[in-house]
C-alpha cells in the first residue's frame, strides 16, 4: 500500500497512482470465506459429534451383549474399540462446540463491552 | 490482435471507470431481510452521498461493502474485483476505510494514543500526526485530552484523521454530520470536499441532507432496503420529500 501518496493538506490533486495502487492491491486481495462460516461448521460437527459418539457407544454395548460362541472375547473386544472410538467422538465434538459457543459469545460480549464504552462516552460528551 | 465483443469491451470500461459497485446487494438480519437489491456505484474522486430516511438500510449497506455485515446476495466489486466474503481488514489494508456511525474512536485514550493506534497501517506515528494536525489543526491542542472528554466535533475530526492515517483510496463515512452543531458540519464537509479533490473516493451516508448534497458530485436516495433514485445533487434534492415522507 503506498503511505505517502495523499491524505495530507498538501496532498497531490488527482492521484491516479494511489487509485492504480489500490486496484493492484485489491486485485492482489486473498479472499477466504469469513471465519463465522468456520465457526459455525465447528458448531455442526460439535453437536454431531456429541450425538453420533454415544449413538456409536450403546450400539458398541448391545454389540457386546449379543456375541455368542468361540469368537465372543474378540468380538467383545471389538465392541470395546467401537465404544472407545464413540466416546472420543463425543470428547472431540463436546469441545468443538464449546469452542465455538465461547467464540459466539465472546464476540458478542466484545460488541456488549464497545456499546457500552460508547453510551459512556456519549454520557460524557453530552455532560 | 484478439477484438473484443463490444458488451465485454463496454462491462471492462464501466468497471474501470467505478472503484466501488454494488449490484443487487442483499442483507438480513436473521430471518429478515433489509436490503432487497441495492445497486449503487462510485467512481475514483467523486463523493457519492446516500441519502434516506431512518430504517432505508443506509448504514447496512455501509456495513455489507465494509465486510462487517454478510452478504445475502448479489456482488460487491471492488476496483474490477468480486470481493464477497472478503475480511475487513483486508479491504482496509487495500484502502477502503469506513468510519463508522458513532465515531468509532477509543473514548478512554488521548487523541494522541487514538492516532497511534492507526500505526498499524505502517505508516510512523509522527507522519500520522503531520497529517492529522495539518488537516485539523483544533487537534493538535488537545493531543493528550482524553477523546471521550472531546466535543462532538473534534471526536469526529479525530476519527477522520484516523481513518486518513491509513491513506485510504475510498473512505466511507456513516452520518458524519450526527449529533454535531450545523457549523461543525459545514467544516467537517469542506474538508470531505478538499480530501476528493486530492483523488479519494468519498462514499456518505447521510440522513440530513442540505450539507452533504453541497459537497457530492452525485447521489442516492435509499428508501426501504432499495435505491430508489441516482442523480446529481440537484435532481435528487428535488425528490428528498417524497423519499422522506413516502409520498
Amino acid at each position: 500500500m503506498n503511505t505517502d501518496s495523499i491524505g495530507g493538506p498538501g496532498g497531490p490533486p488527482g492521484s491516479d497512482a494511489r487509485v492504480d495502487q489500490f486496484r493492484a492491491d485489491v486485485a492482489d486481495m486473498r479472499l477466504k470465506d469469513p471465519a463465522t462460516g468456520l465457526d459455525r461448521l465447528l458448531l455442526r460437527l460439535g453437536v454431531l459429534g456429541m450425538i453420533g459418539g454415544p449413538v456409536l457407544a450403546v450400539i458398541a454395548y448391545f454389540l457386546s451383549h449379543s456375541a455368542t460362541g468361540a469368537a465372543a472375547p474378540l468380538e467383545q473386544r471389538d465392541a470395546l474399540i467401537q465404544a472407545l472410538i464413540g466416546v472420543a467422538i463425543t470428547i472431540v465434538g463436546a469441545a468443538l462446540y464449546v469452542k465455538a459457543a465461547i467464540a459466539g459469545f465472546l464476540r458478542f460480549w466484545m460488541a456488549r463491552l464497545v456499546y457500552e464504552q460508547r453510551r459512556e462516552r456519549d454520557q460524557i460528551s453530552t455532560r | 490482435m484478439t477484438a473484443m465483443d463490444p458488451v465485454s469491451a463496454l462491462t471492462a470500461m464501466r468497471e474501470h471507470e467505478t472503484l466501488l459497485e454494488l449490484r443487487g446487494v442483499k442483507a438480513a438480519y436473521g430471518t429478515i431481510e433489509v436490503l432487497h437489491g441495492v445497486d449503487l456505484d462510485v467512481r475514483p474522486g467523486e463523493v457519492m452521498a446516500v441519502l434516506g430516511p431512518n430504517g432505508a438500510g443506509k448504514t447496512t449497506t455501509l456495513k455489507v461493502l465494509a465486510g462487517l455485515h454478510p452478504l445475502a446476495g448479489g456482488d460487491i466489486i471492488v476496483a474490477g474485483r468480486r470481493v464477497n466474503g472478503a475480511r475487513p481488514e483486508d479491504l482496509t489494508r487495500a484502502g477502503l476505510c469506513l468510519i463508522p456511525e458513532g465515531r468509532g474512536i477509543f473514548p478512554s485514550l488521548s487523541v494522541r494514543e487514538n492516532l497511534w493506534m492507526a500505526s498499524h497501517s505502517g505508516r510512523p506515528l509522527r507522519a500520522i500526526e503531520e497529517v492529522a494536525y495539518g488537516r485539523f489543526p483544533q487537534l493538535q491542542k488537545r493531543r493528550g485530552q482524553v477523546a471521550g472528554t472531546l466535543s462532538g466535533g473534534e471526536q469526529q475530526m479525530l476519527a477522520l484523521a484516523r481513518g486518513l492515517a491509513t491513506d485510504p483510496a475510498v473512505l466511507i463515512l456513516d452520518e458524519l454530520s450526527m449529533g454535531l452543531a450545523p457549523l461543525v458540519v459545514e467544516q467537517l464537509y469542506a474538508q470531505v470536499a478538499e480530501l476528493a479533490r486530492t483523488g479519494v473516493s468519498v462514499l456518505v451516508v447521510e440522513q440530513f441532507a442540505r450539507v452533504v448534497l453541497g459537497v457530492a458530485d452525485r447521489a442516492a436516495i435509499m428508501v426501504h432496503g432499495r435505491v430508489s433514485d441516482i442523480g446529481t445533487p440537484h435532481e435528487i434534492e428535488s425528490k428528498l420529500s417524497s423519499a422522506y415522507l413516502g409520498g
